[in-house]
């Protein structure tokens, strides 16, 4: 009756309890975890991620598409199911330490000396000796011979034999432990940054300020420009961008692709760059006479800046530009409809024999459009230098230390973890009529041959120290 | 441009001389096995010269051709310097096939020069012959040193990408000792004459042990080599992880590796499984460093 009622007891509590550790520790849910891991990673590459519908259509067809976002593969690395293995995969190191780390930290202060001849035996590497020396000699020499190995050795003289113990390589547990915590420490700092981190992106144009509302400072684009190798290739892409906090211009550096500005925990990346759809640098204007449709004249002008051809009594000012021609007839605005430069189009202020004209817009794809009523000339549009914006990407990822120290955990122990290797001798010497029996045995977790080397070593120098019975 | 295509090329021979001599090596010395005839003992030391002097010549041929290996890097370095100012001499597909093959036949001779053992010369210095040939076999316009685009112009690309590429070479060598593995194991399964080729062999034990070293170069490597990786990322992508096929394939690579660590620690997975979980491995290497290249798209496509 007793009995049963404390079968119970223990299996809904500690049975249990050591159940679900013993499954979360083992190793076998440890390479589950890295094989699955593995195969989801690699359905990722092959499928590609976070297009648009279009792509995946083309490639795979409609109804393979809808299933493809109903599993979440479209986007396999951001399903609640992946980050779930993630999370496995912290449990499941985090129990292997809790559950194995323990004894091994004992076994650093106080280890196991005392054993049995048939445990020596069981080793996987054993040896006997039946040696012609005393017992003192044959210790001594044993003792020796590990030490000079590096090993540390303890003795246990007891009133029949004496038991020589010879350890190494222990760190290369503790190790392996550090690597074990240092996943749970690198998923940390990933879900860290997904949750209070940020990523913005920015198209800023040259001369302009713009807010950062995350950090409450502003940022001055001063500058953008590409480097250019001599055949032509690019170099680099560089913007000279200027910290404005409280009003006053704090920190000015030039970023480039490998080199970001980090300002209050904000980093600001070169991410892209392209043509500015709502200004242009310079523009070259051409101008004929209406009546006879020759060229009289041509100007380059710059960006909202007056210039004057004497000789035909002529100011211009390029005041606008769309990249790409659209009016708004609700509110009487003209603006770009993309950001290409499909149908460009400028606005001239003209003057003519000091008489301000009708500002016309004058496009590039079409220079006959329009007329330019009380004018002797006909304006066109022959080219231009475009502005170039700059993408800037805007990231703040607290989690981010995290992940750098982790990632030195993980380094420093699978580096240690592979070169330093646990191994453990035992030998016990018995005194018989002629001398010595010794009974030897060790393990090694890895590095067998290395170690089977070092236990003949010290064989051979025992048998050479003592002759052999 | 010339002068280091030009090494790279004599490198490529120089390392097919080593494979024949090598083999050739195996073939002297098999019958070296053969229990000795009465009465002709002169024939046997005979042989047995033959053996030693092909071993020598193989190794130290394998020397020469690490050592051209080494300078076509170094001209290709040169030439980089003077044309883009930066040398990573593993800038594209080509240079890093030959920082491969480098890599593992200077681990190969740090192997042999330890553990004195000449038959894993055939199969590891044949995957340095291989990468290399392979290399060679490249378009032409992915063999020189074009110059590098902006994302890949910065001193992180001198330890991420070494680091990658000698974990690379490792898992070759692990990849290597499993082929050789598996072919003893079948020999000896089928009841092996003495004096077969594979008697040369080291012991299963001794290989498998060897490839699992291999491995456990391999694996903290790829490890620091990926991380650096995500911190150069962290400056030129504006994140440390992005889940570019390349560095998802690294990941993979690393956890396909890291289960057989864990396997073989307490499961067992010594041996037979082993070898093949080794050349499987190396399998995915290959296709980490060459598949994603040309069949994925994603940021490190620059070849």
């Amino acid at each position: 009756m007793n009995g049963t009622t404390d079968v119970a007891k223990a299996f809904s509590f500690k049975e249990f309890g050591d159940a679900f550790v013993g499954f979360f520790a083992s190793l076998k849910l440890a390479i589950l975890l890295m094989i699955t891991l593995a195969i989801l990673s690699t359905v990722g590459t092959v499928i590609q991620q976070g297009e648009q519908p279009q792509v995946y259509i083309k490639e795979y067809g409609e109804t393979a598409y809808w299933w493809l976002t109903k599993l979440g593969i479209t986007d396999i690395y951001h399903q609640w199911w992946f980050s779930s293995v993630l999370v496995l995969l912290c449990i499941n190191s985090l129990t292997c330490f809790h559950q194995r780390f323990p004894a091994i930290w004992r076994s650093i202060r106080q280890d196991k000396v005392h054993v049995t001849v048939p445990f020596i035996q069981n080793l996987k590497r054993s040896t006997v000796l039946t040696l012609g020396a005393d017992r003192q000699k044959v210790t001594e020499t044993l003792a020796m011979g590990f030490a000079d190995r590096g090993y540390h050795v303890l003795f246990n003289k007891g009133e029949q034999d004496t038991t020589v113990y010879a350890t190494k390589g222990i760190m290369g547990w503790v190790a392996a432990h550090i690597a074990h915590l240092s996943v749970t420490v690198i998923i940390v700092g990933g879900l860290l940054g997904n949750v209070i981190g940020f990523r913005d992106f920015g198209v800023c144009l040259e001369g302009q300020t713009y807010h950062i509302p995350q950090g409450n400072f502003d940022l001055h684009v001063d500058k953008f420009w590409i480097d250019y190798y001599e055949n032509g290739a690019v170099k680099s892409y560089n913007s000279t961008l200027t910290v404005i906090d409280q009003g006053q211009p704090s920190v000015t550096k030039t970023i480039t692709v490998n080199d970001p500005l980090v300002y209050k925990g904000i980093w600001f990346y070169q991410s892209s760059y392209g043509d500015s759809w709502d200004r242009v640098e310079k523009a070259r204007i051409v101008v004929k006479d209406k009546a006879t449709d020759k060229v009289v004249g041509e100007a380059i002008l710059d960006w909202q800046k007056e210039a004057t051809l004497k000789d035909l009594g002529l100011k211009l000012q390029l005041t606008d530009f769309v990249a790409d021609f659209g009016f708004d007839s609700k509110d009487r605005r003209v603006y770009s409809k993309t950001v290409e430069h499909e149908n460009p189009a400028i606005k001239l202020a003209i003057t003519e024999s000091n008489q301000a004209l009708p500002a016309p817009w004058i496009f590039y794809n079409y220079p006959d459009l329009f007329e330019i009523q009380g004018s002797k000339y006909k304006f066109e549009l022959t080219g231009y230098l475009t502005k170039k914006f700059t993408g800037l990407q805007i990231t703040k990822d607290p989690g981010v230390m995290f992940v750098w120290i982790g990632s030195t955990m993980l380094v420093v122990g699978v580096m240690l973890s592979a070169m330093i290797y646990h191994r453990r001798v035992w030998a016990k010497v018995v005194p018989n009529a002629t001398g010595v029996t010794v009974y030897m045995g060790g393990t090694a977790y890895k590095g067998q041959i290395d170690f089977d080397r070092e236990f003949e070593r010290v064989t051979e120098r025992v048998k050479a120290a003592a002759p052999t019975v | 441009m010339f002068r280091s295509l030009f090494l790279f090329d004599v490198t490529f021979w120089l390392y097919l001389a080593a494979v024949v001599l090598y083999f050739g090596y195996l073939a002297a010395s098999r019958s070296l096995l053969q229990p000795a005839v009465a009465g002709h003992p002169a024939e046997t030391t005979d042989e047995g010269s033959w053996a030693e002097t092909l071993g020598l010549l193989a190794t130290w041929v394998t020397f020469f051709g690490l050592i051209v290996n080494g300078m076509a890097l170094g001209t290709r370095a040169y030439e980089r310097m003077q044309l883009s100012g930066t040398f990573a001499p593993w800038s594209n597909q080509f240079e890093a096939m030959a920082y491969v093959s480098f890599a593992t036949i200077a681990g190969y001779l740090l192997l042999e020069l330890k553990y004195k053992i000449k038959a894993i010369g055939a199969f590891v210095v044949s995957i340095g012959f291989i990468a290399m040939g392979a290399a060679s076999l490249l378009p032409y316009r992915y063999q020189t040193a074009e110059p590098l685009v902006p994302a890949l112009n910065s001193y992180w690309i001198y330890i991420h990408v070494s680091i990658t590429l000698t974990s690379y070479a490792a898992f070759a060598m692990a990849g290597g000792l499993g082929v050789m593995y598996l072919l003893k194991e079948r020999a000896e399964r089928r009841g092996m004459a003495p004096n077969s080729i594979y008697a040369t062999f080291p012991s299963l034990e001794k290989i498998d042990e060897l490839g699992y070293k291999a491995v456990m170069v391999g694996f903290p490597l790829l490890a620091f080599g990926t991380i650096l990786g995500a911190m150069w990322a962290n400056y030129a992508w504006g994140g440390y992880w992005s889940w570019d096929p390349k560095e998802t394939w690294a990941l993979i690579v690393w956890l396909i590796y890291g289960a057989y660590i864990h396997a073989r620690m307490n499961r067992g997975w010594e041996g037979h499984r082993a070898a093949v979980y080794q050349i499987f491995g190396l399998l995915m290497v290959v296709f980490c460093f060459w598949g994603v290249n040309f069949l994925l798209s994603g940021l490190h496509a620059y070849a």
